[in-house]
């Protein structure tokens, strides 16, 4: 075999092994999460409206509307959507393979890091004990919005809407 | 040539992927923090030592000696350990099993726990959670040599899903086992149906713990997300209380006991809180029954009626339960609940945090919960917990509370006086 062909033959096969690795899915990267880290991350990138999402691999609820997050997302590219996953260290992996599973590799994942959970949900509301899924819902348009619930709540869809009724 | 042919193909082969995978990915919004640095330092993680300072959750039980026992797991290993001097000092622990697949369900409501026995034997038990399903198995081992060795660990059932199980042991021997149970759930998917929630499911053993029988679900659409807990009623048959998911997905809470031919649960809704929330909670109720046979119960809601912890009794059997009385200070986000009821009395502690510490107040009844004592705080920490419980030997009262600062603490409560 000469040298090029033996070269190219190769790199082939690494590219090729390249593309089965990637069928696994995108690596994902779950930035540390722990206290007064809130606060920098609920702040609004260029006046973007922002939805900083937390949820666990524990909470059904939270896993059956990952997919509606997908095109919630897909359908909603003007706001900042900001994922934070309330698990320990050792559910980290499943929660990355619910999130690749639904098509949320790409997007901005932060996993809890500190263990004094009661301080991480006191920075986002005094009144949250750590009920899932938990949403804080940001824009200029006005006074910040904390959902407890699913997507589909009436005060998520009225943030949407009035998020929606300004620009329009 | 065939080998440039080849490569041009794998290159624009990866292209097209990588193009694709691109293209079914959402946009990356709000991705500007990827590329920064870890933020702020945060706590270190627990300690990984096999004593009871190092672990997320403590379950505690006292047997008839006064021997204090806890079950508790660290990292993938569950072990038992004893304490004579009311927690100042553990035995060495025994281990029960380190799982190789999964993790221990020890996080929150959930966490395995020990049960003393009338011959002095002992049961532990323990949930586990598979690595690819969110789902648990419920494990029981058990022990006759004063905790030294125990048992190959039995699961109570292999198939459907189990979790958050309690245990309750009759002065005959008898141990009645509730959990809630998933089972119908995946039966209504596999045949493609809605089912909200989980079943509640019990057993009982008439050999300590060996075998369970008469496995059955009872009732459905209990909160799968919350701890259910039980108590033994004054005829020796068991209580349950848990959060049930009402038509409209009204999250509010439900006490019955076990009929005297096991097949049906008796009783009824704690409050209309009206808390209609597809979501988990994470907080199941507390429960106990007093030595006239009234049921307590505290819990969370943060429905349309009532926000935040609240405490009811019924003085029969779950027909009509009282107006619910507030708990704690809403301020400070009052939460987890614990019910004691001892021959002296009627105890409940729970926790607040007001930004920087968490505490457990306590207040003692001494009339079936119609008055309770000033709240007085037990205990304190400026670190993560463990919710905290409370636990009686010998007509004394104890507080058990983890923390990661000060390690496990049994902390004894003097008496309030009226």
């Amino acid at each position: 075999m000469p040298r090029t062909c033996s070269f190219l033959y190769t790199l082939s096969l690494t590219l090729l092994s390249l593309i089965l690795l990637s069928g696994t899915g995108l690596s994902l990267e779950f930035k540390p999460y722990g206290r007064g880290d809130f606060d920098q991350i609920a702040q609004l990138q260029e006046n973007r409206p922002r939805i900083i999402h937390y949820w666990s691999v524990i909470c059904p609820a939270c896993i059956a509307e990952l997919g509606q997050w997908t095109k919630f997302i897909n359908e909603h590219r003007d706001i900042d959507i900001i994922f934070i996953n309330t698990d320990d260290d050792e559910d980290r992996e499943r929660a990355a393979a619910r999130l690749e599973k639904n098509g949320l590799s790409r997007a901005t994942h932060y996993g809890f890091s500190d263990s004094f959970v009661e301080k991480l949900y006191y920075e986002v509301d005094k009144s949250w004990r750590g009920e899932l899924p938990f949403t804080v819902l940001i824009s200029t348009n006005g006074p910040r919005v904390n959902v407890t619930g699913a997507l589909d709540d009436p005060h998520f869809v009225a943030w949407l809407n009035q998020l929606n009724g300004v620009k329009k | 040539m065939t080998y440039w042919r080849l490569f041009l193909f794998t290159l624009l082969a990866t292209i097209s992927i990588a193009r694709a995978q691109e293209a079914a990915q959402p946009s990356v919004n709000g991705g500007e923090s990827l590329n920064k640095p870890a933020m702020a330092k945060h706590a270190p993680p627990a300690c990984s030592d096999p004593k009871p300072d190092c672990a997320m959750t403590i379950y505690p039980a006292f047997d008839k000696k006064g021997l204090l026992w806890v079950a508790y797991s660290v990292g993938k290993t569950l072990y038992v350990a004893s304490s004579q001097d009311q927690a100042k000092t553990f035995s060495a622990p025994t281990t029960i099993i380190t799982l190789s697949d999964g993790i221990i369900d020890a996080h929150g409501d959930a966490r395995p726990k020990i049960i003393p026995l009338n011959d002095n034997s002992l049961l532990v038990s323990y949930t586990t959670r598979p690595d690819k399903m969110m789902i648990g198995t419920i494990f029981t081992a058990k022990s006759s040599d004063n905790g030294k060795k125990f048992s190959t660990p039995q699961p109570m059932l292999t198939s459907g899903g189990q979790r958050f199980d309690s245990y309750v042991v009759t002065p005959k021997g008898r141990i009645f086992a509730g959990w809630l149970d998933k089972t119908h759930a995946a039966q209504a998917k596999a045949e493609g149906k809605e089912f909200a929630g989980s079943g509640v499911a019990f057993a009982w053993s008439d050999d300590g713990g060996m075998t369970f029988k008469g496995k059955n679900i009872l009732m459905d659409h209990a909160c799968e997300c919350c701890r259910m807990s039980a108590a033994l009623g004054r005829d020796d048959l068991p209580v349950f209380a848990w959060r049930h998911i009402f038509e409209g997905e009204i999250r509010d809470h439900y006490a019955a006991k076990l009929s005297a031919n096991s097949v049906k649960l008796i009783g009824g809704r704690v409050s209309n809180d009206d808390w209609a929330i597809n979501s988990c909670p994470h907080q199941g109720p507390a429960l106990a029954v007093d030595t006239k046979g009234a049921w307590h119960i505290a819990w969370f809601t943060k429905g349309k009626n009532r926000q935040g912890l609240f405490y009811a009794f019924s003085r029969d059997e779950g027909k009509t339960f009282s107006t619910p009385e507030k708990i704690g200070d809403d301020a400070h986000a009052p939460a987890f609940a614990t019910l004691l009821a001892t021959k002296k009395g009627l105890y409940r502690a729970w926790k607040e945090f007001d930004g920087a510490q968490t505490v457990i107040p306590i207040q003692q009844s001494n009339d079936g919960g119609k008055s309770w004592s000033a709240p007085e705080i037990l205990a304190s920490t400026t670190e993560a917990s463990d919710h905290p419980i409370l636990v009686a030997s010998r007509g004394d009262v104890f507080l058990s509370w983890g923390t990661h600062k000060e390690g496990y603490r049994l902390i004894p409560l003097r008496l309030a006086k009226k």
